[in-house]
């Protein structure tokens, strides 16, 4: 039986970790800007878990770090969006081209 | 080509077709949709790579949850950014050079480097064992991964299981402060 090599998956995490990066530099909204986070995130879960179906048998560490990037992952976004709907809130918007205060 | 193949070929298209659309879409409910959908075909690749027990968590945690809480700040902050108006065509996004000419030349940059990275690297030489899907831990057993990953959780990986728990505990606290802090500061502003 012939199986998809890793080669492949790497590819297409590079290029999910590419978009992430993307969408993260392009877009001004704060929501927008965690949205392209959590596509890179799992484009390196893609790889964590890719590669750990190459370890010997019993051995899984490979996914074990990926369910603590997911909890990262989970964690981060429940801060952030509670910052961005205290922002909201106070200024009536979630561009960070409006939050300038700290620019040299 | 084997099933495999296919499955992955259709799963790389409409992961990566919707991550594209997620970093180009004008509406943001439409972005937010269609990073539902790439996360839904990772969890499928993690499917195809015999990692139940984690495919089921990315629906549940991500799809689920993270999708849920995100479509709710949207709501909750921008209103008016939910309904269609006037919008730059992508063509004229692209060509502005801070939101769009300058990430995607960094976005290309940074994907070619990796790609590049990955050329140089003979992979007959890294030391992957390749395991038949029968043989693999899981394949032929009731259990699958679950009962290995919770067993690593609790004895390998104690000490960051139990930070991360710290860690989790501590958002979600600091979740709580930033709501009820918000909310006082808007009956402040009340009383003003």
């Amino acid at each position: 039986m012939t199986d998809v090599p890793v080669e492949a998956y790497l590819v297409v995490a590079v290029l999910l970790f590419g978009l992430g990066l993307f969408t993260a530099l392009r877009r001004t909204n704060a929501i927008m800007i965690l949205m392209g986070i959590e596509l890179m995130l799992n484009a390196v879960n893609l790889n964590l878990v890719a590669f750990s179906r190459y370890l010997p048998a019993g051995l899984v560490d490979g996914q074990v770090f990926a369910v603590f990037v997911i909890t990262l992952a989970a964690a981060e976004a429940a801060i952030g969006l509670g910052i961005v709907l205290m922002l909201a809130r106070k200024r009536q918007s979630v561009d960070v081209s409006d939050f300038t205060e700290l620019k040299g | 080509m084997s099933a495999q193949i296919v499955a992955f070929g259709l799963l790389g298209g409409l992961v990566l077709y919707s991550a594209w659309r997620v970093a180009t879409a004008p509406l943001i409910t439409h972005a937010a949709l269609f990073l539902a959908l790439t996360l839904v075909g990772v969890a499928g690749f993690f499917f195809m790579l015999q990692a139940e027990f984690l495919a089921v968590v990315q629906i549940l945690v991500y799809v689920g949850a993270v999708m849920t809480v995100i479509i709710f700040a949207i709501m909750l902050s921008t209103p008016a950014l939910i309904r269609s108006g006037e919008r730059p065509t992508l063509i004229q996004q692209i060509l502005s050079p801070r939101y769009g000419a300058i990430p995607l030349l960094v976005g290309v940059a940074v994907t070619l480097l990796l790609l590049l990275a990955y050329g140089t690297v003979s992979w007959d030489q890294v030391p992957l064992t390749f395991h038949p899907s029968s043989q693999f831990p899981g394949g032929s057993t009731a259990q699958g991964t679950t009962g290995l990953i919770g067993e690593a959780l609790l004895t390998r990986y104690i000490v960051p299981f139990e930070v991360v728990s710290l860690l989790l505990l501590a958002a979600m606290v600091g979740a709580i402060v930033l709501a009820v802090e918000g909310s006082r500061g808007k009956e402040d502003e009340a009383r003003d």
